[in-house]
């Protein structure tokens, strides 16, 4: 791994990236764990934006095969209806992930605005900002999303994902701003205005790309609680039912098929459960991995 | 338990630590005698394995790092090497003391110090408490602080002075007679500096101790110490009365290191600093000499074969070229 | 004032406008739903023959405002009744108040959270302990491994593998609600036994998914008092072993009541599923099945009380660690 000598400003960025993507991949190989991680989310990412398109719009039912445990001809068995759970599962990932990434993408914007503004501005401004983020983040959210479930039926993944980033985009918030503080405190924000630099240009090209990661680890997070939080509240029933998504499986199995006093309907109540498993897994393997790219204390070089 | 000061015997001992590449040493075959009642400063650069030699006197090099030869012999304990279990902690504390860097948070912070100072009395069997309270305040006292005000305050409200006389306080308060001092001045200021310096002085020739001070200061060491011994990479490269060695030091790092000092009067321009940078644990060379990069009087044997601690009057010095010269 | 009741007032001052900002946004709910179940109930009782303005005052006792007005004027009708404590009836339960509702479930919401906090702490933190002093060997990562792993599952997704394995498949704990209603409430040892069992799987449930938290905390809290210096000087000076394992636990247990209130919080939030999975009458069912019965006095009441106990215990775990910590002490008194 040696850094060529070649003078031009190009060729020295272009080796500094590969030398940290060389670096990425043996944080990767050394606990295979983590690519692990990266497949999960990556595999899902596929399954949500691909899966649907191998199934027809509405799945066949088999009357003749309502409720059945998992066999060879259905891995998972069949719903009340008599369709093939494992179907289900992937066509109902296309609504998790969208919604997630609606809520992603909401979290990282207001967050991140929110954050510099506070971290940037600080006096009067920056505390309301502190104070109302952590009133947000002390009132239970899942009685409170109940609660707005009555007045506003958020069943569509754009509105859910709508609801649910409005709700959680505090801990990007808290991060990014706890960023601009150290910054400035480093002088880097004093340095930058020294030199005339205007302010979009030191929030674009100095802060930006270094909270890029601790943004992302923040909305990697903020990303399973809202899958949580989605497929816990279609779970509960206080949605209308909106498309085969893991949450409402959940809720016909337990409440319909009655998957806990039966074993018959196990396989329909595991196969989401394992799916969010699985989803919420890859997530937090991915931070984790992150973490130790980005937090060079952590790493064991 | 001697009533005196007591001597100090280090032969040979060797402080390894484990890395990815082995067992590397951090202290190489030192031996150093300190009489009774004597102060003796060693100096060093960070990395020159002082501190670690200073833990070896109490045993209590730290995992991965282990004693793997030699022998620290203390008067009245025996070989202190040797030492585990309920005998080594009792010795710590009570027949030596350990003084820590002042920048070091020493103290534990959710206690009061007189809650430690009764910690630490209970832990060594002391029946009279309130009379160790009593010698605690009067340690204090003597150091120039409110001894009953200390004792009730916690860490964090006292100043780095305040806290470095308390940890010379808690050494001295079971009566130990070997005392151990690691950078004691070290993230003070000057004048907080000279006051520790003068404090150290007369309660070494109040309680007739036998003194360790550790630092890399040389002035420091100028200040307090009897005899001088000055570490390189791990190695004791010259040892010998503070003003000789000073005056007309013999080994080159010593040499080098004088001459890098500016004099308050004369031409700054003389002084120089040393070339090159000296050795980590994994850099030091495992043959020759440590110290053949950096050295003016480098000759071939000095690749090949570690330099012996040779005896010079009163000095003892590890150099090739000294000895070829001293015995020429 | 002392340090203490002064940040207790500030906690009280902070905890009260949360609690008004709360109350307003279930104010602006219930007024806002679709269907204006009020205006409903108010055309309702005009055609049963009641006069208009009695009929205003039943609304208004059941919901705290009445149907008409000025949103102000029903604004501070609503809170007029919360500051007496009067948070209008139950629809679904004629004639009960519902504060009187929210006293007699309270219970069966705080007992298990406190039972599951409790006991995820104390494994927790005793694993923690041992996962930090271990932390080469296989055990100390087997239990950080677990730690991890029990924090990302989702409550329900715990719960429901718990009901699987545990009531479905090896039925050996009951999963259907607090007590076995053959047995006489009352302080017999039938009741009793059968309100344990079935409080087994509800409290393991908060405790497991509690669990991850501390034990990760306490590891990390560990590994950094191991570090730090007075412990390598307390044992340079000579101090007997169990001080000094002392000193490592104080030291170390401080932090994590920073979480505790979060724990708690988190708990709280969660026992929506875990009561609907379990069947458990606490605050939780309430809530949800006061939103699925249209029963919104309830509703509000409940999700003001579970937001309450947040808050409080937010407050209690904050004096708590003022109280343990000296430097917090003189920091605020130099002020």
């Amino acid at each position: 791994m040696s850094a060529t000598l070649i003078p031009e400003a190009g060729s020295a960025t272009a080796t500094m990236r590969r030398n940290f993507w060389q670096g990425v991949w043996r944080v990767m190989k050394r606990k295979p764990s983590r690519m692990a991680g990266v497949v999960i989310v990556v595999g899902f990412a596929f399954m949500g934006v691909f899966g649907p398109m191998f199934f027809p719009e509405h799945l066949p039912g088999n009357v003749e095969a309502i409720t059945q445990p998992p066999s060879w001809e259905h891995w998972f068995g069949t719903d009340p209806q008599g369709r093939d759970v494992l179907a289900l599962v992937i066509t109902g990932s296309r609504y998790v992930l969208l919604c997630a990434a609606v809520t992603a993408l909401i979290t990282v914007v207001v967050g991140t605005g929110l954050g510099l503004f506070s971290g940037f501005k600080r006096g009067r401004w920056d505390t309301v900002i502190m104070r109302v983020t952590d009133m947000k983040l002390t009132i239970p959210g899942l009685p409170l999303l109940l609660v707005l479930a009555t007045v506003w039926k958020f069943g569509s993944p754009i509105q859910m994902g709508l609801v649910l980033g409005l709700l959680g985009w505090g801990g990007v918030a808290r991060a990014v701003r706890a960023q601009t503080l150290s910054l400035r405190e480093r002088g880097f924000i004093e340095a930058a205005r020294g030199l005339g630099l205007s302010t979009g240009h030191i929030v674009g090209k100095e802060l930006l790309p270094s909270m890029a990661p601790y943004i992302a680890m923040n909305m990697l997070i903020a990303v399973t609680g809202a899958v949580y939080a989605q497929v816990g509240l279609f779970f509960l029933g206080v949605l209308p039912y909106e498309s085969d998504n893991w949450g409402v499986m959940l809720n016909l199995a337990v409440f319909q098929a009655g998957a806990m006093i039966q074993p018959n309907a196990l396989g329909y109540l595991m196969a989401p459960l394992l799916a969010i498993l699985l989803l919420t897994l890859g997530i937090v393997l991915v931070v984790d991995a992150m973490d130790e790219i980005f937090n060079p204390r952590l790493r064991e070089e | 338990m001697p009533e005196q000061a007591p001597g100090v015997r280090i032969g040979g001992l060797t402080v390894v630590y484990k890395t990815s590449a082995g067992e590397l040493p951090a202290v190489r075959d030192v031996s150093l005698t300190l009489e009774p009642g004597t102060i003796t400063g060693i100096v060093g650069e960070s990395g020159s394995g002082k501190s670690t030699l200073a833990l070896s006197l109490l045993n209590a090099v730290q995992p991965p790092g282990r004693i793997a030869a030699g022998s620290v012999e203390i008067d009245g304990l025996g070989d202190v090497a040797g030492l585990r279990g309920e005998q080594l902690r009792k010795a710590r504390g009570k027949h030596i003391g350990y003084v820590f860097q002042a920048a070091q948070n020493s103290l534990n912070p959710l206690k009061t110090v007189g809650k430690q100072l009764l910690d630490l009395g209970r832990s060594h069997g002391v029946e009279d408490l309130p009379g160790l309270v009593r010698e605690a305040k009067e340690l204090l006292g003597r150091m120039g602080l409110d001894g009953a005000r200390v004792l009730d305050s916690h860490q964090h409200e006292l100043s780095g002075g305040m806290r470095q006389r308390v940890g010379i306080m808690l050494a001295l308060v079971l009566n130990a007679h070997l005392v151990v001092l690691d950078e004691p001045t070290t993230a003070l200021d000057m004048i907080t500096q000279a006051n520790i310096l003068k404090i150290i002085r007369e309660v070494h020739a109040e309680r007739g101790l036998t003194t360790l001070v550790i630092t890399h200061d040389i002035g420091v060491v100028a200040e307090v110490a009897d005899r001088l011994a000055v570490m390189y990479g791990g190695r004791l490269v010259e040892q010998g009365p503070t003003r000789e060695v000073l005056g007309a030091p013999s080994h080159p790092y010593t040499r080098g290191l004088i001459k890098a000092i500016p004099r308050l009067v004369g031409d700054i321009d003389e002084a120089r600093a040393l070339p090159g940078r000296p050795p980590t644990l994994t850099t030091v060379p495992d043959r020759g000499c440590v110290f053949r990069d950096r050295c003016a009087l480098r000759m071939d044997v000095c690749d090949t074969e570690d330099p012996a601690a040779v005896p010079h009057g009163s000095r003892i010095v590890a150099c090739h070229a000294v000895t070829v010269k001293e015995h020429a | 004032m002392t340090l203490i009741a002064r940040r207790l007032a500030g906690h009280l001052a902070r905890g009260f406008v949360m609690i008004l900002v709360v109350a307003t946004i279930s104010f602006f709910i219930i007024n806002n739903i679709p269907g204006d179940p009020m205006a409903a109930r108010f055309e309702k009782l005009i055609e049963q023959g009641m006069s208009p303005d009695a009929a205003a005052q039943s609304v208004k006792v059941l919901y705290g405002f009445q149907p008409d007005g000025t949103l102000w004027q029903q604004y501070l009708d609503y809170m007029g009744g919360l500051l007496r404590l009067d948070l209008g009836e139950s629809v679904t339960r004629p004639g009960t108040p519902v504060l009187d509702v929210l006293a007699e479930k309270a219970k069966w919401t705080v007992l298990p959270v406190l039972a599951g906090t409790l006991l995820s702490f104390l494994v927790g933190v005793i694993l923690g302990v041992y996962a930090a002093i271990k932390r080469t060997g296989k055990l100390g990562d087997a239990l950080a491994i677990s730690g991890s792993l029990l924090h990302g599952i989702p409550q329900y997704v715990l719960a429901m593998l718990l009901v699987v394995i545990f009531a479905t498949l090896i039925p050996i704990l009951p999963a259907d609600g607090p007590v076995d209603i053959l047995f006489e409430p009352g302080f017999n040892a039938g009741y009793i036994g059968s309100l344990a069992e079935h409080a087994v799987l509800p409290v393991v449930t908060y405790a497991l998914s509690a669990y991850g938290g501390w034990i990760l905390a306490m590891k990390s809290s560990v590994v950094t008092v191991l570090g730090d210096d007075f412990i390598l000087a307390a044992e340079l000076r000579g101090m007997k072993r169990s001080i000094v394992f002392r000193y490592i636990a104080r030291n170390a247990i401080l932090p994590l009541f920073t979480i505790l209130a979060l724990s708690l919080g988190l708990l709280l939030g969660g026992a929506v599923f875990i009561e609907k999975i379990f069947n458990y009458p606490g605050l939780g069912l309430l809530l949800i099945d006061s939103v699925n019965d249209r029963d919104y006095a309830t509703m509000g009441g409940a999700f003001l009380l579970i937001t309450v106990a947040v808050i409080v215990a937010n407050i209690v775990a904050d004096l708590f660690y003022t109280v343990i910590d000296p430097r917090v002490r003189s920091g605020e008194e130099a002020r």
